[in-house]
Order: C-alpha cells, then structure tokens, then sequence
C-alpha cells in the first residue's frame, strides 16, 4: 500500500508559512545587507565631514595666527617702546599666545615678552627654540607640542611658531609659543557618533592635540600616530574603527577623525535588524493564521463531507444527508453529493421493488404452469383405472387432481391457509401413491392451532415431490413421508421427512442453490427464495440429509394471522 | 486543531518580545554613582588624581563625586564623608586612607551596606577592600635612597628624614624602603628623622630645625608633597642647596622649579593620574560585574625626575598636566 497523502489543512498551512518564510528570509537579508552597506557609508561619510569641519577650523586658525605672527614681526622694526607696547596688547587679546621670544644667529634667548612672567636667569632648557630645526628650515617652522620651560612656576603646554626674520632685523628668529586651548576646546566639540572623536597630530606623528592627551601621556590609551603619519589622506575602515584622514593645508598637521562601527554602524543595524525580524515575525505569524483560516475554511466542510461519504458507504438506506455548509465550492460539493445520496437512495429502491416485482412474476408464471410429464402420468394413470373398472379410486384420482389445481391458484392469492396447502400436499401425495402403486406411505402430523394461519402457497409440493423423486423412488421397499407442522416461538415449522436414499451435502448444497430442471414445477431453491422475499433473510429452508436414512427438510416461516395477509402479501 | 494555536501564540509572543526588546532598547542603564574620598583636595598630587578619575568616569560614563579633608591627618573628616556618601547612594566607593587603622570600621561599614570598595595611594586595614591600586612604596623609598647614593657617590652619607604621619602606612613603607637601601650601602647613617604635619609649612619649619641640630645632614628626604616643599623651602632658607642632596617625592610647582634652580635634586614621581583613572575604572568593573578582571594589588608606575630627564618628552607628559 503507498503512503497515504498528506491532509490539506496542514499543507495548505505548511505551504504559506513556508513561502511567506523563504520570501521573508531573503527580504529581510537583503534588506539588512543593503542598510548595513549604506549605514557603512554614512559613517564614512560623517566622518569625512567632521573632520574637513575640524580642518577648516584648525585651518582658519593656523592662517589667522600666520597673518597675526607676520604682524608682529613687522612691529618689531619700530622703536622699543612702542614695539612692547604693541605686543602687550597683543599678548592681552590673544589669550593663547603664552609668550613671544627672539633668539640671535647662534640660537640665545634676546628678549621675552609675556603676561606676568619672566623668564629664569637660568633657563636648564629652552624648549620653545631648536636651532637645529630652524637652520634647517628657510621659512621657520611649527614645534612638536611641549612644556613652556623658561618660567618658573609656570609650565603650560604650547606649540612654538618659529619664523626667520628678514635680513636687517636685531635678531634672527621669533618664537611664539601658543596654548592649544582654544583651538583644543573646538576640537574636542567635534563627536562622531557617541565616543568619535578628532584630534590634531603633525606629520612627524607627533601627537598635536587629542581631547584625551592626558589619557595618551599617561600611557592609558594609545593611537598608532606613527602609521597615521604614514598613511595618505582619505577615509579607512579597518576592523571595527573608520579612521578618516585630512591634512590642514599650508600646514605640517594632519586631522584623524575616529569613529566607532559598533556605535555608528551596528547600533542602528541591530536597531533596524530587530525591528525587520519583529516586522517578519509578525507577517509569518499572520501567514500562519492566513494559512489556518483558509485550511479550516476548505478543509472542515471537506472532512465533514467525508464523513459523510463514509457513513453513506456503511448504511447507504438508512443515511439521511445533512448538506454541509461553507465556500461556495464546498457548498455545491455539498449539493451534488446530496444530489447523490438522493438519486442512489431511489433508485436502490426501484431495484429493489423491481427485484421482488420480477420475482413474484416470475413465481405466477411458475404456479401457472402445468408440469406435462405430471399431468400426463396422472392423466394416464386415471385412464389406466377406468380400462380396469377401478372407477372408485379414478374417481379419486380426478378428484385430488382437480383439488390440487384449485388450491395451486387460489384464486390469485400468494398466501394460503396451511389447511390448504395441506390439503394441497395431501391430493398430491394421494396422486403419487396412485402412481407409484403404493410404494410409499405418508402420514401428517399437524397443530391444529397453525391450521388458520398462512403460508405461502405450494411450499409443501416441492419438497415433497423432492422427498418422492430423489429419496423414496430409488427405493427398493416402500419408503414412507412424515410431514409435521408444529409452531415454534412466534414461527411455525414444517417438517418433510423421509426415509429414503439421503443425500450427500453436495447434493443438498446444488438442491438450495440451482434452478429446478424442466421435470419439477417449482424448486425447493424457489421455495426457499419466496420465503426469504416475503419474510426477510432470517425465514427458510434448511435441509439435513444422511446418506442411506434419509432426509428431513425443515420450513420456518412466521405465524401469520390470517387477518394479517395485507402485512406480507407484496403481490398486491 | 490546538497545535496551530500553540504554534500561533508561541509567534505572537516571540514577536511582541522581540518589539518589547526594541522598545526596552531606548533606555541605557542608570548611570553608577562612584564616590571618591581623597586624602586632600588641595596638592597638585591629588589634582592630577582627579584629573584621571575624571577622565575614567567620562570614559565610563559613571557619576563621580569628589571630596578631601581639609588637612592629611583629619582621618574623622574622612569617616564622616565615607558615611556621607553612602547615604548619598554610592554603590562604589575609590578610598585613599589617612589612617590605615582608623578608617577602616567606616570602610567597612560601607562595604557592609553593599558598596564596593576601592583603595587608591594609601590602603586601609579592611578585608573588604576589592582592589588596591598604589605606589610600592617600600620600592619607592628604596629608589629615593638609591637616587641619593647615585647623588653623592663618594664619602659618608648623612640622611635627615623628613616624613608625615606615622600613622600613614604609605609614609612609614617609604621610609623603610629608604633606610634598609641606606644601611645596605654601608656608607650612609640616618642622622635624624621628623614626622611633621603634611602640611609645608610645618614641613618647612621643622626640616629648618632639624638642620639647625643637624648640620652634617648632607642627603635629605622628604616622603610626600606637602613634606618636599616644605623641606625645600627650609633647605633653600638656609641656602644649603649646593652642599645637601635632597630627594623629594611627588611633583609640585614649587619642587619643580626647585629641581631647576638645584635646590632639588631628585624627585620621586608617582603616578597620580593613572591612580584616580585605574581607581574609577576599578570601581566600573566592580560595579559591571567584571570583578574577575579586578586584580587584588594594582601597582602603579613610579619613575625618578632630576635635572637631566627632567623636559624629556617622557617626562614632561607625566609631570605637566594638560590643562
């Protein structure tokens, strides 16, 4: 046996939710893959801005102070007095200028200026001038950031902005050393994302400004400034960090703007990726319910109709149709099937009233005739009587005849009184004995309360002419019937024994089940089949036989009242 | 038909969390309150503390307060702000003890109520203390010793002390440190030692008569901030700064400048600033539930400054703060 196919609400389930997960699946992965890409970009993005925002600052304020420098150094042809004066008010309006020095040919501090403080007698190291560094430079140059070591008690962290003078000046080189405060403080405004950040480093990979610098001189927190210095402008993602590179024109410093993915990036993929999981979870809990609601709506009409179909199947007479309810397409399923039921239901009856009809006729057409080798035998014995003067018992002969042929019709009548069909029995059995010169005897033995009820009509005949033929003929003595009618219960039994040759249970199996020959009128198979039409399958005959003793067939019918003959009578 | 139904509320529910995940996702963490309670708030040493406990709590996005008695030996004052900031809702608290004795009934009254204690610089006698994070400062008082022996490197060596509390185990720990190296040399004698206030002028008026008693002294060490200006400012009084090898410890203005004009010759650096950052993120870790990466003993970098590394870049970084 294959296997049985599947139900079709679980598939019809199982197929939505499938292809609404696939169709979700791919979705949502390109989706995510294509906001991650852009998220990606965006984050390069802001960070490209920020730090070109941070350049153009830093820019701004590199060239301001040049132009402010070129300014001062201008001044520094005028008088003495008016050249301190000058750049005291410089020094006051720029707050982040620490101090202005000037250094002769071989390098020695000439002169200071600076805000309340005075340099050292004794400077142990003068950080903001590198003789070294500004011989090689024909244009001066900007310092690494340092400590302002010439004051004491006072040691601020500067870069030195150290330009030549032109030929003709008192001295050769002006210093100016400048806190990064201010310009700090802007690049420490500048964020990307939560914890991106800027900072200010020189080409040297020296570390300019960063708004950790002292997390970087306690040696807490690193950046790799030496492979920054190396690397070319531009924006790279490495890792888990976009590092995005400017250089401040006219400058020796450069801008790194670090920016976390984690933070800029994936913080809004997760945020995205949940809300596009819980989005597609939603709409797979809804193709699910989709799914169920038509599977129900398709497949609970189907089952009720197949159970239907099933009970239909098992009492096709008694099932009564209950029209199913649902789709338009369950609802004629529905219709056809009741449609069916109906049709299948009338015409089992026309069949079945058609079978009995045909019987019946077929019965009539049976009782009607005139088995000739019978009348012909019996005809020929009366002859054979009157030739011997044996009028008496001729006499006899057509009277039994004649009484037979009354009852067998019966004026139409399929059920008799059981004293008929005795009767019938009896002007039979006179008739045979006649024939067979007394080789058989007969005898009834009869409840006299059955005698009024009925019985189908030549029912005795058959079996008796059976009993006569089969087992008493073949007999070498005379042989002998016993018939008895006696009730049972609510039935009434007829006994024909004889005492004959028997039968073999092969013979009584041909004997219930074929057609009688042409030689009999009625079969016992035909008896048999009346009886079960008029009184269903529980009533008939049956037939014991031992070879050599004889046979004994057994009628049951139900007692018949004879006022209860319209009950069983279908003739009419 | 109950499995499809089961099938269907188990996806309801797994939607509706992971929407509630989305929506719970809005609202960070309640920031952690961190309480640090100094030895002063006054010295440059424990500015630069703040100065890294500050970075810390801005990197770890903690909520810090800051407070110091008014002198190093008001241990009382100390026990009051410890209470204090319990009862203020610190769930972890960065200590650094004036008494080692002292103070530690308050710590560990705090620690009973569930704070988390960290010791920074100076520790306590609390068995309830997470993590130390400090000087080794019997290793740092062998350095100041051995600074003055490379200082002077011939003929005897005459050692006048100049240290704070006694009660400070930080203090009394240096000066071991720094006599064992002494009597190991051989070559040394501790003249005399004073304890005086934390406080320079005390310091000042102290180291002055230990020196008046004193004059062989030729090697001089002080063993805190407070105690070096002082002593520098006694030995620049007495314009002994040519015949006396002083070694100080911490970095201060006035020392710094000291070291320049050869009053100082030495001075024994701290790391303060990675003290207060370490002390603050070890309260974060505390706090975070990553005690196992918390060590029990965080030692602390500590670096000798004289004339010659004094504007090395290295050192410029650690003695200067940014502003």
């Amino acid at each position: 046996m294959s296997r049985r196919a599947p139900r079709t609400a679980p598939l019809i389930v199982a197929l939505i939710t499938s292809v609404a997960a696939v169709t979700l699946a791919v979705c949502v992965t390109a989706f995510l893959r294509g906001y991650r890409t852009v998220a990606v970009q965006n984050a390069r993005t802001s960070s490209a801005q920020a730090v070109s925002q941070v350049v153009g600052t830093v820019s701004n304020y590199v060239q301001n102070l040049d132009d402010t420098i070129s300014d001062v150094m201008g001044e520094m042809y005028a008088a003495p007095g008016d050249r301190d004066e000058y750049l005291e008010a410089w020094l006051n309006a720029r707050s982040e200028v620490v101090a202005v020095t000037t250094y002769t040919e071989a390098g020695a501090l000439q002169n200071c200026w600076a805000l309340d403080h005075t340099p050292r007698r004794q400077v142990l190291q003068n950080l903001s001038f590198d003789l070294a560094a500004a011989q090689n430079s024909p244009d001066g140059y900007i310092s690494a950031p340092h400590v302002e070591s010439i004051f004491a008690g006072y040691y601020p962290w500067v870069v030195t902005v150290v330009r030549p003078m032109p030929a003709g000046a008192s001295f050769r080189w002006v210093a100016v050393d400048v806190r990064f405060s201010n310009i700090g403080a802007s690049i420490s405004g500048v964020g990307i994302g939560q914890h991106g950040y800027c900072f200010l480093m020189d080409d040297q990979g020296n570390m300019v400004y960063h708004p950790q610098q002292q997390l970087l001189y306690a040696g807490i927190k690193q950046e790799d400034t030496a492979r920054l210095a190396t690397l070319a402008e531009g924006t790279y993602v490495e890792d888990t960090i976009i590092c995005s590179i400017q250089d401040v024109p006219d400058s020796a410093w450069r801008v790194v703007g670090v920016s976390f993915i984690d933070e800029t990036v994936n913080e809004s993929f997760w945020q995205m990726a949940r809300i596009a999981l819980a989005t597609a979870a939603l709409i797979l809990a809804a193709a699910l319910l989709v799914g169920w609601v038509i599977s129900h709506m398709l497949s609970r009409p189907l089952q009720r109709l197949e159970n239907a179909m099933e009970a239909f199947e098992q009492d096709a007479d008694g099932f009564a149709f209950q029209p199913v309810a649902g789709t338009r397409e369950v609802q004629e399923l529905s219709d056809s099937f009741g449609h069916m039921v109906g049709r299948i239901q009338a015409l089992m009856t026309t069949v079945r009233e058609e079978e009995v009809n045909l019987r019946k006729t077929e019965l009539k057409a049976l009782q009607a005739q005139i088995n000739p080798h019978f009348l012909y035998n019996t005809l020929d014995s009366i002859a054979w009587m009157c030739e011997r003067g044996k009028n008496a018992d001729a006499v006899k002969m057509v009277h039994a005849l004649a009484k037979l042929f009354r009852i067998s019709i019966s004026r139409g009548h399929e059920l008799i009184p059981i004293e008929k069909e005795l009767q019938h029995a009896e002007a039979y059995l006179l008739i045979q004995k006649f024939r067979y010169k007394n080789q058989f005897t007969y005898h009834f033995t009869v409840d006299e309360g059955c005698l009024h009820c009925l019985c189908n009509k030549i029912t005795l005949q058959p079996i008796i002419e059976n009993a006569i033929t089969h087992g008493l003929d073949l007999l070498v003595e005379p042989g002998h019937i016993e018939i008895e009618v006696c009730a049972d219960g609510s039935d009434i039994l007829f006994k024909v024994s004889d005492d004959g040759i028997g039968m073999a249970p092969e013979q009584v199996a041909q004997l219930l089940h074929s057609e009688p020959g042409d030689r009999t009128g009625i079969g016992i198979k035909n008896v048999n089949d009346r009886l079960r039409i008029y009184f269903g399958p529980q009533y008939g005959l049956s037939i014991e036989s031992v070879p050599d003793e004889g046979t004994t067939v057994t009628i049951r019918m139900p007692r018949v009242p004879e006022d209860r003959e319209g009950d069983y009578d279908k003739t009419r | 038909m109950t499995r499809p139904v089961k099938c269907l509320g188990a996806l309801a529910l797994a939607a509706a969390c992971l929407l509630g995940g989305c929506a719970a996702a809005g609202d960070g963490p309640a920031r952690y309150q961190v309480a640090m309670v100094a030895k002063s708030t006054e010295t440059d040493f424990w500015k630069a503390v703040f100065v890294g406990a500050e970075a810390a709590a801005t990197e770890y996005n903690l909520d810090l307060s800051i407070t110091g008695p008014d002198t190093e030996e008001d241990y009382e004052a100390q026990n009051a702000m410890i209470a204090q900031a319990v009862q203020d809702g610190a769930q972890a608290l960065v200590f650094s003890a004036i008494d080692y004795d002292a103070n530690a009934p308050a710590i560990e009254a705090a620690a009973a109520q569930g704070v988390h204690i960290v010791v920074i610089d100076s520790d306590v006698n609390a068995a309830s203390v997470a993590t130390y994070i400090g000087t080794d400062n019997y290793l740092a008082g062998r350095m100041a010793a051995e600074a003055a022996l490379e200082g002077v490197p011939e003929g005897a060596l005459k050692v006048g002390i100049v240290n704070y509390d006694i009660n400070s185990a930080n203090g009394q720990a240096r000066e071991r440190g720094a006599v064992d190296t002494f009597t190991a040399s051989g070559r040394s004698e501790v003249v005399a030692t004073i304890h005086t206030l934390a406080e320079a002028e005390s310091a000042r008026r102290d180291t002055l008569d230990m020196l008046r008693a004193h004059p062989e002294i030729n090697v001089l060490l002080a063993f805190n901030e407070p105690t070096s200006v002082g002593a520098a400012q006694a030995v620049e009084e007495l314009q002994l700064g040519d015949a006396l090898w002083m070694v100080g410890f911490d970095s201060n203005l006035v020392t710094i400048d000291a070291l320049q004009t050869g009053i100082v010759d030495a001075l024994v650096l701290q790391n303060t600033y990675e003290m207060g950052y370490f002390g603050v993120q070890s309260a974060y870790k505390l706090l975070a539930g990553q005690r196992s990466e918390v060590e029990r003993h965080v030692d602390t970098a500590t670096r000798i400054i004289n004339r010659d590394n004094l504007f090395a870049l290295d050192s410029q970084k650690v003695l200067f703060p940014v502003s």
